[in-house]
C-alpha cells in the first residue's frame, strides 16, 4: 500500500525520461507524500451522485487512494468511507471545522430552492447552511466535479432545485479552486492537493478558476484522431468508426483538459490511463466546461467552434512541472 | 418507555439517508418497534430530461449515480433501442454486458469491504486515524488476528476495485460514467489486445473473489450467525432480470421474476404503482404507474418525511438486490435476512465474474459492435435491468423527436421507500422492526441491517415529474444523422 522510495524513484525516473515530469517536481511530490503535517480534509457531498468520490478512489497515477488516506491526508469527514454515522460523525466534523486551516472539498451542487431543503446535510441543517458554516475556516476550498464547480447536471435546465456551483454562492473567493469534470479525474484532484501541500497556496488558475496544470490544453489540439492523418482530418461517418467526430458532436474543440494525454483509469503508478472517451470512439462531452451540460448538449450534434490556428508542436505531452511560479493567470471573475 | 433515535446522516452508503427508529423494551429486550427511512436530497432528473435529444439520455441518466452509472447507461440504452427500433450486434450486446458486469463487481466489492465491514470489525490499532475514527466500539465486534486479516483485505480491496474500474474502462471509455454505451450498441471495438487485458484483470479479480471475498463473508457468517434472524422484512423479492445472453431478450443471466407472499411470479410493469402519501409531493401525484406519473414537489407537506416515493408491486412492498436476483434465478433460497443479503451479494459476484470470462470468448474481433439508427419522431420505450442494488427501470416517451417524458424507478426507491397510502412500511423500515438496540448511543445493529440493502439514495431520489405549474424546458433539439 505505501510505495517504497525505491519503487517511487524508479517509476518517477521513467516518467522524467519520457519528458513527463520535471525532476524538481518529483522531489517535492515525494516530500508531500511523506509529510508528517497531514493536511486536514473535510469532504462534503451535496446534490450530486458521489461519482467524484468513486473517481478519487481510482487514483493511482500520483498515489493510490489508500496511500493518501492512510499516510498523507487526515480526512475528518467523508460520508462514503467514514466509520461513524449520525451524531458521532457530525460532532467530529464540527470539532474539526472549529480549527481553521483545513482543505474543504465539496462534491455536488448546492440547491438553493425551497430555502435549501432540497438537500439536507444533517438534522436541521441544509447544504447551503453547511457550506456557509464550513467555508469560513477553510484554508482552501476545492469544488470537485462539474456540479460543485458550476452546477453541472444538477443545474440542468430548468434547474428545478435552484442548484448553484460554489462560486455562485461564495462569490469571488481567492481560496476557491474548481476541478470540474463529470466526474473529475482523480489525478486532477490529487495533483492539486499535492500542490496545496507543497506550496501552501492556490495553484495558477484559468479564468474559470481551474488549475492551468490540467486545463490549459485544448482536447482537439492533442487528439490523436486529428493528428494521425497529417493534419487532414478524416471524419468518422458514424459512431464506432475511425476518424474525427467533430460532426458527430465531439466537443473537443470547445474543451480544455488533458484527457488525450492523461487518459482515464490509469494502469499504475506513473502510468496514464487505459482509455478515454474519444479513443473509445465516443465524442467528448465537454464535461469540464462551465456551461456543461446545457451548453454542450445535444451531445451527438455538431457545435461549431471558431477555428484556431493551433498547430500541434509535438510537445503538448510534456506536462508542466509542479510549483509553477504564482502569478500566472488573472483573477477569475466568478459566475 | 419508547425512545426515538435518529441517524442523520447514515454514512457508508451513497447519497443522503436518514433513519429514525423508535426503540422500546419488548420481552425484556430493547428493540426497534417502529422505523422511518427518509431520503433527504432531491435533484429533479425527469424535469431536466424533458425536451432533450433522446440519445443524450444514456449520458444524463448515468449522472443519477456515480456508483452504478453503467446500470443507468444499460437501462437507458435498452430503453432507446426499444424506442428507436434498433438491435445491437452481438459484439455490442456483449460489450455492454461486460462493462455493466464490471460495474456490478466493483460495486459489490466496495459494498462489502468499504461500506459494511466496519460495522463488524474492531479496527483499534489498525485504522486509528480519521476517517476511521471516531467509530463505534461494541463488544461483539471481531478483534484480534481475524480483524487484522479483514482490514488487510479491506486495503487490498481498494486496489481490486480500482482495477475492476480499469477493466470496465477498456470497453467503457472511462469509469465512472462511461462514454461508449449508446443506442444501437457500443462505440468501442473488439480487439484481441483489449480482450487479453480485460481477461488478465478479470482473472485477478476472480482470484480475489474466490479466495478472499468469499472467505471473508464466511468469517462474518461464523461470527454473526444471529443476523440470519435479523433484518428480515416482508420476504417479497423483485428482479427485472439482467445480462442478455443472446439477442432474443428472453434469455438473461439473471431472469426477471418475483417472489410475493411465498409464491414465485412473473413481472408486469403495469402492476407498479408509486404512492406519495408520506413523501414531499402533492397528493394528486400519487397512485400512478410511472408511465402516467405527474408529480409536483411539496417540501412543506405535513406528515411527509422523505423525498422518496413508495413504489409497490400489486400493492405490496418488494425488496430488490442481489438476494432477489439469486433467489429468482433459483441459486440462493436459504432465507431472507440481513446476512442472506450479504452472502447472496458475494455469491452473485462470483457468478457474474465467472460468466464474464465466457462472454469474452464470444466476442469477435473485427465484427461491428454498433448499429446506426435515426431518432423517431414519436415513440415509447422501456428499459429494464438490474443495477448492483437491484431492479432498475427506465421509461421514455419521444414526441416530435425529443424526450417528452422520462421516468426512472431505481432499486433503492423500492428498498428505502416510506410508508404507502395504506400505511404499509417500506422494505428497510419493515426489516428494522425487531432489531435489537443494545446501546442507544451506538445503534450499530440498526446500521448493520440498513447497510445490507446497500442503499444508494442519489438513485432513489432523482426525480420530480412535470406538474402543471412547471413550464416545459425549451432545449432545442438539433438533429444530425447518426
Amino acid at each position: 500500500m505505501r510505495i517504497s522510495r525505491r519503487d517511487f524513484l524508479r517509476v518517477a525516473a521513467a516518467a522524467v525520461a519520457a519528458g513527463r515530469l520535471a525532476p524538481a517536481a518529483l522531489a517535492r511530490l515525494e516530500e508531500a507524500l511523506r509529510s508528517p503535517n497531514a493536511p486536514r480534509v473535510i469532504w462534503l457531498q451535496a446534490s450530486g451522485c458521489d461519482g467524484c468520490a468513486i473517481s478519487f478512489l481510482n487514483s493511482v497515477h500520483y498515489a493510490t487512494a489508500d496511500d493518501l488516506l492512510l499516510n498523507t491526508l487526515d480526512v475528518k469527514f467523508q460520508s462514503n468511507l467514514q466509520a461513524a454515522a449520525g451524531d458521532l460523525a457530525i460532532s467530529a466534523l464540527q470539532a474539526a471545522a472549529a480549527q481553521p486551516g483545513y482543505i474543504l472539498i465539496v462534491e455536488g451542487a448546492i440547491p438553493t430552492g425551497a430555502n435549501g431543503r432540497f438537500c439536507r446535510a444533517w438534522t436541521g441543517t441544509t447544504m447551503v447552511d453547511a457550506l456557509q458554516s464550513l467555508a469560513p475556516n477553510a484554508a482552501f476550498i476545492v469544488a470537485l466535479g462539474a456540479c460543485a464547480s458550476y452546477g453541472g447536471v444538477t443545474r440542468g435546465a430548468p434547474n428545478p432545485t435552484g442548484a448553484k456551483g460554489l462560486g455562485q454562492i461564495l462569490g469571488n473567493d481567492s481560496r476557491l479552486i474548481n476541478i470540474p469534470g463529470c466526474p473529475a479525474h482523480p489525478d486532477w484532484l490529487v495533483g492539486t492537493l499535492v500542490y496545496l501541500i507543497n506550496n501552501g497556496r492556490v495553484p495558477p488558475l484559468d479564468q474559470h478558476r481551474r488549475p492551468l496544470e490540467f486545463f490549459s490544453r485544448r482536447i482537439h489540439d492533442n487528439c490523436f484522431k486529428r493528428r494521425k492523418y497529417c493534419g487532414q482530418p478524416v471524419f468518422a461517418p458514424q459512431l464506432g468508426e475511425v476518424g474525427c467526430m467533430e460532426y458527430l458532436g465531439c466537443k473537443g474543440k470547445h474543451t480544455y483538459a488533458d484527457c488525450p494525454i492523461r487518459k482515464w483509469n490509469s494502469r499504475g503508478e506513473g502510468q496514464y490511463g487505459v482509455n478515454w472517451c474519444v479513443a473509445a470512439r465516443s465524442p467528448c462531452l465537454g464535461c469540464v466546461n462551465p456551461n456543461f451540460p446545457d451548453g454542450m448538449s445535444p451531445f451527438f450534434v455538431y457545435l461549431p467552434a471558431p477555428e484556431r490556428p493551433a498547430q500541434p508542436t509535438g510537445r503538448e505531452e510534456e506536462a508542466a512541472p509542479f510549483g509553477r511560479p504564482f502569478g500566472a493567470g488573472t483573477p477569475a471573475p466568478l459566475r | 418507555m419508547p425512545t426515538t433515535l435518529t441517524i442523520d446522516p447514515v454514512t457508508r452508503i451513497e447519497g443522503h439517508l436518514e433513519i429514525e427508529v423508535t426503540v422500546d423494551l419488548v420481552g425484556g429486550q430493547q428493540q426497534v418497534v417502529d422505523a422511518k427511512s427518509a431520503g433527504t436530497m432531491f435533484r429533479g432528473f425527469e424535469i431536466i430530461l424533458v425536451g432533450r435529444d433522446p440519445r443524450d439520455a444514456a449520458l444524463y441518466t448515468q449522472r443519477i449515480c456515480g456508483v452504478c452509472p453503467v446500470s443507468h447507461a444499460a437501462a437507458a440504452c435498452l430503453n432507446l433501442d426499444a424506442a428507436f427500433g434498433v438491435q445491437p450486434p452481438d459484439n455490442g450486446r456483449i460489450l455492454r454486458n461486460l462493462v455493466q458486469g464490471a460495474n456490478h463487481l466493483e460495486s459489490n466489492i466496495l459494498h462489502f469491504y468499504h461500506l459494511s465491514l466496519l460495522d463488524y470489525v474492531n479496527t483499534t490499532g489498525m485504522l486509528d486515524r480519521a476517517p476511521w475514527i471516531p467509530r463505534y466500539n461494541t463488544p461483539d465486534m471481531i478483534g484480534g488476528s481475524t480483524a487484522a486479516t479483514l482490514i488487510e483485505h479491506y486495503v487490498a480491496a481498494l486496489q481490486i476495485r480500482r482495477k475492476t474500474q480499469q477493466m470496465g474502462a477498456l470497453f467503457g471509455a472511462k469509469l465512472p460514467c462511461v462514454g461508449s454505451l449508446v443506442v444501437g450498441g457500443c462505440t468501442e471495438v473488439v480487439t484481441s489486445g483489449k480482450v487479453a487485458e480485460f481477461r488478465r484483470l478479470l482473472t485477478e479479480l476472480r482470484s480475489f473473489v474466490d479466495n478472499i471475498y468469499l472467505a471473508d463473508v464466511n468469517t462474518l457468517v461464523g461470527a454473526f450467525p444471529n443476523y440470519y434472524n435479523l433484518g428480515v422484512g416482508y420476504r417479497n423479492l423483485l428482479s427485472f432480470g439482467a445480462f442478455d445472453l443472446d439477442a432474443s431478450g428472453n434469455n438473461r443471466l439473471f431472469p426477471a421474476g418475483r417472489y410475493t407472499d411465498g409464491q414465485t411470479g412473473t413481472v408486469d410493469p403495469q402492476q407498479i404503482i408509486e404512492y406519495v402519501s408520506h413523501g414531499w409531493y402533492t397528493p394528486a401525484s400519487g397512485g400512478l404507474n410511472p408511465a402516467q406519473g405527474v408529480t409536483e414537489p411539496d417540501p412543506d407537506k405535513p406528515g411527509a418525511y422523505t423525498w422518496l416515493k413508495a413504489p409497490r408491486y400489486a400493492g405490496k412492498a418488494h425488496e430488490a438486490g442481489p438476494l432477489a436476483r439469486m433467489w429468482i434465478a433459483n441459486e440462493y433460497t436459504r432465507g431472507v435476512s440481513a446476512l442472506d443479503r450479504i452472502v447472496a451479494r458475494a455469491l452473485e459476484t462470483k457468478k457474474i465474474a465467472d460468466a464474464m470470462d465466457g462472454w469474452l470468448d464470444q466476442l469477435t474481433p473485427g465484427a461491428p459492435s454498433y448499429a446506426p439508427s435515426t431518432i423517431p419522431q414519436q415513440a415509447t420505450g422501456i428499459g429494464l435491468t438490474e443495477a448492483p442494488r437491484g431492479a432498475l427501470g427506465h421509461w421514455m416517451t419521444i414526441t416530435n423527436g425529443a424526450i417528452s417524458r422520462y421516468q426512472v424507478i431505481t432499486p433503492t426507491a423500492w428498498n428505502a421507500s416510506p410508508r404507502d397510502d395504506a400505511n404499509q412500511l417500506g422494505p428497510i423500515e419493515a426489516a428494522l422492526l425487531g432489531t435489537p438496540v443494545t446501546d442507544v448511543d451506538q445503534p450499530i445493529e440498526v446500521l448493520r441491517v440498513v447497510h445490507t440493502f446497500d442503499p444508494c439514495l442519489a438513485c432513489a431520489v432523482h426525480m420530480v415529474r412535470p406538474g402543471e405549474r412547471q413550464s416545459r424546458p425549451r432545449i432545442m433539439v438539433r438533429q444530425s444523422p447518426l
